[in-house]
């Protein structure tokens, strides 16, 4: 009864934060907690039944793991998992050094307005959806009206079939999400730098240091706490593909899958083509598993070496 | 930025969880608007069934109007209401896939071999079993359809879709721009295989550089003499076979010698370069800039293409016509296995398949406002036709819509000699079921989805991509679906005596 009352209590004095809180914490309910439950959907053969959805998944038959079966019979799991591992590392490491970058340059810019010009145009990319970003790289890679090959014909350079040769897409894909993406984080380390104490610099500037050397010992320090954040919580995201980039992009073009096939790929080509349920939840099942393991992991090796870095 | 980020699985899984709730209260609001627009008059003491009606095409900016111009009359005339909703032909397979799973309130929906997969989604039990339904409620639709058509769709031995009155062979032909055929003066008649088709498209890309000589799309394929297990996977008999093995398409000399010419085409330009990306070609038709193209034709094809692209367009046969079973399973209408008015939905059905007015009114729309009749069964489109253009095909019985201005009389009769001249394809009648292989088959088509398109247009080189592929299919475990169909159509044959 007291812990009832003590609980009853809290509620009430922290209400305006629960309030707050609240359409968070629905939104998460709704589309993140209840849809779990279709988890068991990995261990079963789906089939429709004439009472609905949940019906549905009651009566279907589980067959235990044979639905993982499909994603490990070809070399396809070990393709799907490096790719999106490997891009995902090179997005984070390039992501983060020319975010940091531009924050810096941007916040020393002394023409204020200009700066925020700049942030504003390299934002802009960000709002952009997939399928036009696909769009414009297409303008630049048709292989016949495509601006790429037309400088090429210029000066009598052989034209490149961009969409079947795997072996530049690495490149691309990495440029892509660069241009999109940066001036997006960017802002968040822009904030950050914009709130670190002035005096610290005056201090420094008294002491004769110069731009670079207040950049090296007074913003990047001050930075770092942000940027593990911001590092642990993409590291969670490792191996979540972002499938416009992967799908739209390379226009779905087959022989480009051995470098642009990724997990989130995969799994739509498979319902797509198969419509089979069971075994894209497996397909999402061991995205999600792998994910947690490695949020879980590199979150205790923050909290080993820097405590106060740590998510939880 | 990667906050946002979602992966589709999930999306998909919530989108399920949240339909089940979306759907339980979106039924409630639909019978309330259903008997406000269509309720009052025609006094019965049954109430009148309110069938929900799932096709496929572009959604026409018309449709409300007629659908309740539709209402009035099967009203009256078997107590029932339709809700037609239309979805896009691009959209149509994904989205039904998901509603069916869901469990999503409808009574009637369309399917076809190449569109929300009959076979498959049969088995799945998305559709509900006609059998006795056609016997009580569909005896209109047995009498006028060809039998062929009934027997072909047999899934397991029992029916789950009405099959619409059509061509039922399929035929492939090339199509020209007669335009260009004329200024050349180049002989079609002597095409037929796709290497004597190389002489046109030489002087094509010689003389016209903006053209494209060849206009294909990435589902492109070359004709080979092959009767396909499944459609676009590599297992097939020969169309003339006699001891019906079941061989693998990478493994014979047809594909190899197909796919020499489709390089050599490729590589000469007569292609385009994009193809293996090329979802439409849609543009050329509209600007001219094609030469040929392959498709399926039906008796008097070339009008309707004509008259859609607005300039002449002949054709030459590039093989023989055969019943496939996926050409009779190339329009149904299915009744959903969770439908709460099965016999009102049959009912409907047969309506729809033997009465012209109602049949004419989902084609064509209200008469008067979309078209006017000018003839027994002749009928002329007004301008506002454009605002309800229907694809004729999906929707059932063609042979009692009305003739076009320019059709033939003789134009049904020219069908159903279409129809007698198809030569029956070995598989014919049979479906594969693919329970017991179906993640060797998820597999098969993961590879399928790599190597497919490019290789078939000619995009990547046949002499090192066919035994790539080739292994990488037997990874996937396409000799275990190979034994396990040949079993199952040893089977059929012994209980067919074929």
């Amino acid at each position: 009864m007291k812990m009832v009352g003590g609980f009853l209590k809290d509620v009430v004095k922290n209400k305006v934060f629960l309030l707050m809180v609240l359409p968070g914490a629905l939104w998460f309910l709704f589309f993140s907690y209840i849809p779990m439950f279709g988890t068991v959907i990995a261990f079963k053969e789906y089939r429709f039944s004439r009472d609905g959805f949940w019906a549905s998944i009651v009566n279907s038959d589980w067959v235990g793991f044979d639905n993982f079966k499909f994603l490990f019979s070809t070399n396809d799991a070990y393709i799907i998992t490096r790719n999106t591992l490997l891009y995902n590392i090179a997005f984070i490491v390039l992501g983060l050094v020319l975010s940091v970058v531009m924050a810096v340059v941007l916040s020393e810019l002394v023409n204020k307005k200009l700066a925020k010009v700049y942030q504003t145009g390299m934002f802009l990319p960000y709002f952009l959806s997939w399928v036009i970003v696909g769009y414009f790289a297409f303008s630049f890679l048709s292989s016949q009206r495509g601006m790429l090959n037309q400088v090429f014909a210029y000066f009598g350079w052989e034209p490149v079939q961009w969409y079947s040769d795997p072996k530049f897409w690495p490149y691309i894909l990495i440029l892509v999400i660069l241009w999109k993406a940066v001036g997006y984080n960017s802002v968040v380390y822009l904030a950050s730098i914009m709130g670190i104490d002035k005096s610290l610099y005056e201090a420094a500037m008294i002491d004769g240091a110069n731009k670079w050397q207040q950049i090296r010992s007074i913003t990047i320090p001050m930075l770092s706490p942000i940027i593990t954040i911001m590092t642990l919580l993409a590291v969670g995201k490792i191996f979540y593909a972002d499938f416009g980039l992967f799908y739209q992009v390379p226009r779905d073009s087959g022989t480009l899958y051995s470098v642009t096939n990724v997990i989130d790929t995969y799994v739509y080509r498979g319902l797509k083509t198969t419509g089979e349920i069971g075994m894209s939840t497996a397909a999402g099942l061991y995205q999600s598993l792998v994910g947690f393991i490695l949020v879980i992991t590199s979150n205790a090796i923050v909290r080993k070496y820097n405590k106060d870095g740590a998510l939880f | 930025m990667s906050r946002k980020r979602k992966s589709f699985s999930l999306v998909l899984t919530t989108l399920l969880a949240t339909t089940l709730v979306v759907s339980a209260c979106g039924s409630k609001a639909d019978n309330g608007t259903n008997t406000a627009g269509s309720g009052g008059e025609g006094a019965s003491n049954e109430p009148t069934a309110e069938l929900i009606w799932y096709t496929i095409g572009v959604p026409q900016k018309d449709l409300a109007l007629v659908n309740e111009e539709i209402n009035k009359y099967t009203k009256e005339k078997i107590n029932a209401t339709v809700d037609i909703k239309m979805i896009d032909f691009g959209d149509y397979t994904q989205k039904m896939q998901v509603m069916a799973a869901s469990g999503e309130p409808m009574d009637i929906m369309f399917t076809a071999s190449w569109a929300f997969d009959y076979v498959q989604n049969a088995r799945k039990g998305a559709f509900m079993e006609i059998d006795e339904l056609l016997e009580k409620h569909g005896q209109g639709i047995k009498e006028t359809l060809d039998p062929a058509f009934l027997e072909g769709s047999k899934v397991d031995g029992h029916n789950y879709g009405v099959p619409a009155n059509k061509e039922l062979p399929a035929q492939e032909v090339w199509r020209f721009n007669d335009e260009l055929v004329k200024k050349y003066n180049l002989d079609i008649k002597s095409v037929r295989s796709m290497e004597s088709l190389e002489p046109l498209l030489k002087t094509i890309k010689e003389n016209e550089p903006d053209v494209t000589p060849l206009a294909l799309v990435k589902d492109f394929m070359p004709l080979m003499p092959f009767d396909y297990v499944i459609e676009k996977l590599p297992m097939a008999v020969y169309l003339d076979t006699k001891d019906y093995k079941v061989v693998n398409l990478f493994e014979t000399p047809e594909l190899k010698s197909a796919l020499d010419t489709m390089r050599k085409f490729y590589q000469a330009g007569y292609i385009s370069p994009e193809v293996a990306t090329t979802t439409s070609v849609e543009d050329l038709y509209k600007s001219g800039k094609w030469f040929t193209d392959r498709a399926s034709t039906q008796p008097l094809a070339e009008n309707l293409w004509s008259a859609s692209y607005g300039y002449p367009v002949t054709t030459t046969p590039a093989g023989d016509a055969y019943t496939f079973n996926w050409s009779v399973m190339g329009s149904m209408q299915a009744i959903s296995a969770n439908s709460e008015h099965p016999e009102k939905a049959m009912e409907f059905l047969n309506l729809l398949n033997t009465d012209p007015v109602l049949r004419n009114m989902v084609d064509s729309g209200i008469e008067g406002t979309h078209y006017e009749k000018i003839g027994d069964n002749k009928m002329k489109n007004l301008p506002d036709a454009k605002n309800y253009d229907m694809p004729t095909f999906s929707l059932g019985n063609l042979l009692i819509t009305y003739l076009n201005e320019n059709d033939p009389d003789n134009k049904w009769e020219l069908f159903k000699e279409f129809n007698e001249s198809g030569i029956d394809a070995p598989l014919l009648g049979f479906n594969f079921d693919a329970t017991k292989v179906s993640k060797e088959i998820a597999a098969v088509q993961n590879v399928k989805e790599e190597y497919w398109s490019s290789l078939m247009t000619g995009t990547v080189d046949p002499a090192t991509y066919i035994a790539k592929a080739n292994e990488k299919f037997k990874a996937a475990g396409l000799d275990t679906v190979i034994a396990e169909v040949q079993s199952q159509l040893d089977a059929w044959r012994a209980a067919n005596n074929k």
